[in-house]
């Protein structure tokens, strides 16, 4: 049995947006819902993707039982990215108990700083009492690590947020855009920890995303355009002190296993579109070494040659990617969402025949989470 | 649309204990002796701070598996860092830069997180300054110098 995607939303990614997050979920969810041609009704599971600490309250899904629809519904929240939340509908499907879930993530930034909150996944005995310690400064040594074990120099960093500002200018929906974008302006945008610039570091904001997911039989009799998820793959790395930080071993691990579960083997032929979490500029460069789809230490040769540009061999982020905008728990689900848009011909940088995909997530300090989707059109396989 | 109206100062703090455990409360109580304590695993892996779990293999550490060590070290990677957060989700901007590096200890395996003062440089070796009188706290290692 296979598992489709039936239906998808996502709010515009603002800042300190005129919207609360109840009208923000409940907009979301209702719009994917009605793209899938449901109602209500239809929906077996509802589960939802956020974290307590950005959202300022405990518990933060029962506040919103009413928003997403899960009033006396199964329901379940995630708390990491809406993609996981996607990987938890999908085993809800393929074990038969539900046909049809939705799974709604969303994040409001502007309530209080997600950098401070960052400090509270540091182990509380020892990291968190050093004050220089955040998910920006340990993604400048992390950067470091890479650049030491790399060819990657600080204008290939900077020219991540180049190409992906540039495309994220064409997307409705994102909120930092920069059509005229400069390496110069990067690498002049204020410094945090070097090599780490404001504009290398994906911009926390509000929005909310929301897919709609369903067995194969419900998808063929319902659905006239499917997007099928051909495989998936989780890992998770040990905690920041026992890890190389220059590499992403759970991406490694996690792509591959994706690969082996859609039958792909040589993943820069066989995938025609990237959508990828790069929280940091450097990252997206490390994420092509973790994805496989170029030689160890060479994720920077990419960029340079204009490679991953939506125009190029093997597109990576034509959304603009997660330096357009991070709605934290939305992100790697507005991932997901960009990819099936590909396969069925509505993205705003729409790249000429794509039949497969794949869409990644991550969660945690320096990337400690990876998960990674392969999704495809409805052709049989 | 109507009119977000927003709300400033609505409260979330908890002031929370931890337990230490035996060994993390054996690390601490090193400190104040000014010595700097691991746990090497019987897989060869040694662990800084002291973890209940190896890493690694994932045996059960006990204070058998602890040792000292020298206090001297390698700098793996390192950044300047120009900012902090002010633990109340503003962003302040330092007046000097500092310097936090990645560091891994002779005799252990594992990284940690410091700041360094001197000039620092991949792959200069490091050792602990202390603070002058020590409490058995994480501040009483006050940063880790330079020495060649």
């Amino acid at each position: 049995m296979r598992v489709a995607i039936i239906g998808y939303s996502q709010t515009k990614f603002e800042y300190d947006v005129e919207m609360t997050r109840e009208e923000m979920v409940f907009k979301t969810a209702k719009d994917a819902i009605e793209s899938a041609g449901l109602t209500r009704e239809d929906i077996g599971t509802v589960i939802s993707a956020s974290t307590d600490f950005l959202d300022g309250r405990t518990i933060s899904n029962c506040m919103l039982i009413g928003a997403t629809g899960a009033y006396l519904k199964d329901e379940t929240k995630a708390e990491e990215d809406g993609m996981y939340a996607v990987l938890y509908a999908c085993q809800r499907i393929l074990a038969g108990i539900h046909d049809v879930a939705l799974v709604v993530a969303h994040t409001h930034s502007w309530i209080f700083n997600p950098h401070q909150v960052s400090v509270y996944m540091l182990d509380p005995l020892f990291d968190r009492q050093n004050d220089l310690l955040n998910d920006i400064t340990l993604a400048a040594l992390q950067a470091k690590a890479y650049m030491k074990r790399s060819n990657a120099t600080e204008d290939d960093l900077a020219l991540v947020s180049v190409k992906n500002l540039k495309n994220a200018s064409n997307n409705p929906y994102a909120l930092r855009k920069m059509p005229d974008a400069t390496i110069e302006d990067v690498l002049n945008s204020k410094i945090y920890a070097d090599p780490i610039r404001e504009l290398m570091v994906a911009p926390p904001c509000d929005g909310a995303a929301a897919v709609v997911v369903a067995s194969e039989d419900f998808a063929k009799k319902y659905c006239e355009n499917p997007v099928w998820i051909e495989g998936i793959g989780n890992s998770c790395d040990a905690y920041l002190r026992d890890r190389d930080l220059s590499r992403l071993v759970s991406l490694e691990i996690a792509s591959r296993k994706a690969y082996d579960m859609a039958g792909i083997s040589d993943p820069y032929r066989e995938i025609d579109v990237f959508e990828v979490t790069e929280r940091f500029s450097h990252q997206e460069l490390m994420i092509h070494e973790g994805l496989g789809i170029c030689g160890d230490g060479r994720g920077a040769n990419f960029i340079r040659m204009g490679i991953t540009e939506f125009y190029g061999d093997c597109p990576v982020n034509p959304s603009g990617g997660a330096l357009s905008g991070d709605a934290i728990c939305a992100t790697g689900l507005v991932r997901l969402i960009e990819v099936a848009k590909q396969i069925v011909g509505e993205a705003e940088n729409q790249i000429d025949g794509v039949q497969r995909g794949l869409a990644h997530a991550q969660w945690g300090l320096c990337a400690q989470k990876n998960l990674v989707f392969i999704l495809g059109g409805d052709y049989e396989a | 649309m109507s009119e977000v109206i927003r709300y400033q100062g609505i409260p979330f703090v908890a002031r929370f204990r931890l337990s230490a455990g035996e060994l993390m409360e054996r690390f601490y109580q090193s400190l104040k002796a000014k010595k700097l304590t691991a746990l090497k695993c019987n897989c060869g892996y040694t662990v800084f701070p002291p973890r209940i779990r190896c890493p690694k293999c994932y045996a059960r550490l006990t204070e058998e598996n602890l040792v000292e060590l020298s206090g001297k070290g390698q700098i793996l990677s390192f950044t300047k860092v120009y900012f902090k957060l002010d633990g109340k989700g503003n962003f302040v901007d330092l007046d000097e830069p500092q310097v936090l590096a990645s560091i891994k200890l002779d005799q252990s395996d594992s990284i940690f997180f410091a700041k360094v003062c001197g000039e620092p440089k991949d792959g200069a070796k490091v050792e602990v300054v202390w603070r002058e009188e020590t409490k058995g706290e994480f501040s009483d290692i006050l940063c880790f110098k330079v020495v060649e």
